[in-house]
This record gives C-alpha cells, structure tokens and sequence, in this order.
C-alpha cells in the first residue's frame, strides 16, 4: 500500500521543517501528455486494483505507483524481469478491461469536474445565470446516474 | 551505490498525488529515502510541480539517476535539457 507509513511521517516533518531555499523552482505544467498513462493508470488501480490478486498489486504497486524500474522490482521479489513486465501488460490489460465494462473511472471523472463546477457557480451568490447553469447541470448529472 | 530520484505515490485514493524522492535502488520496497526533493501534484489542473531545482541538480550531478517519469518532469521543468 502507499499510505504513510509512521515513520515517513516523522521524517517528512523534518524536511518540511528546513528554510524553503531560495531556488525553490515552481512550475505550471500544461502539458501533461508524459504523465497522462502514469496518472491514468494510477486511478485504474484506484478503482479496481482490489480485483487483482496479491501478487500482482504488490508488483503493479511498485512498478506503476511507486516508480521502481523493472529490474529493481525482479530482483527484489526474485523473480525475472520478463515476469515482471509480462505481470505489469497483463495487470494493465484487465484494469483496462474493467473500465471498459464498468466505466467507474469515467463516470468519477466527469462527476468530479460537474460538482467543481457547480461548486465555483455557487460562490457567485443571487447571480441568475449562476443558478441556471447551476439547474443546468444537475439535471445532466442525473441523466448521467 | 546507485542513487535514484523518483515518484513516490501519496495521497488519497482516488486523489493520486506524488513525492519527489532520492532515494537508494538498493534498498527498495522498505519505504526508506534520501532525501524529498519535490512534489507533483496531477489533481490540479493545471497540475502543478513544485521540486527544489538546486537539490535536484547537485543530486543530478553528484550521478544520481533520475527515472524516466523523473526524467520528462525534470526536462518540463527546464532543469535538464
């Protein structure tokens, strides 16, 4: 799993703790395009990842969230590289393969940015075309459900 | 010692949001790291990456091995070319 873990937490506290330096580079990225599999992957296995079996999440975690390369994550189980990479195509093949059934990653996204949007048209208070878009867009969503 | 800068995934499910760690290839899976160098944070649109750039680039040149996901963040960022 990717959650904290306890002492993460303690030695995180202590980064944060230091004087942001100078050089503290901040970016805004808007193309996404190299991280678009990364990121979409991520939330497949969000969504399905507990129809995978244990095995397979472990690898899949490593490899897909956590960034580890191919021969690190066969060494470190045992097991070869081929093995790891054939694990990770077919891991991505059947979350893939749920999505297409189930649509659950498509439906929390679209859902997600309605209710954003929804969200900024309400701090417009009393504005009637607010409030009609506001109509607007929960009658989609219920078309949607 | 291979040193290696790469994605730490955090965040909550459903929310990915990532760290930008140093840490040893050898010592994978046991959460341990170097260094946090950064974040990328995919929720935003547009997403936004934050990484401190003279850190990244004294790890970069003391030969630390930025992944590929590492590497195309770092080229966006115009820390390497």
């Amino acid at each position: 799993m990717y959650h904290y873990k306890r002492d993460e937490i303690c030695h995180f506290s202590c980064v944060k703790k230091k004087p942001l330096t100078p050089s503290l580079f901040s970016c805004k990225i808007t193309k996404v395009i190299a991280m678009e599999e990364i990121l979409r992957h991520a939330l497949l296995y969000d969504f399905y990842g507990e129809l995978l079996t244990e095995h397979q999440k472990q690898v899949y975690e490593d490899v897909v969230l956590n960034d580890y390369s191919l021969s690190e994550v066969a060494d470190n189980l045992k097991i070869s590289r081929q093995g790891v990479h054939d694990m990770v195509r077919r891991c991505n093949r059947l979350l893939d393969g749920y999505e297409e059934k189930l649509h659950l990653v498509e439906k929390f996204l679209s859902l997600r940015k309605k209710a954003e949007r929804i969200k900024e048209l309400a701090a417009r208070r009393g504005d009637r075309s607010a409030m009609e878009e506001i109509e607007e867009i929960s009658v989609r969503i219920l078309e949607e459900l | 010692m291979a040193v290696k800068i790469r994605l730490r995934r955090m965040g909550q499910k459903k929310a990915p949001f990532y760290r930008v760690v140093v840490a040893d290839s050898r010592s994978p899976r046991d959460g341990r790291f170097i260094e946090e160098i950064g974040t990328y944070d995919p929720n935003l649109d547009p997403s936004v990456f934050n990484i401190d750039e003279e850190a990244a680039k004294k790890w970069l040149a003391n030969g630390a091995q930025p992944t590929e996901v590492v590497g195309k963040l770092f080229k966006l960022a115009g820390i390497t070319k």
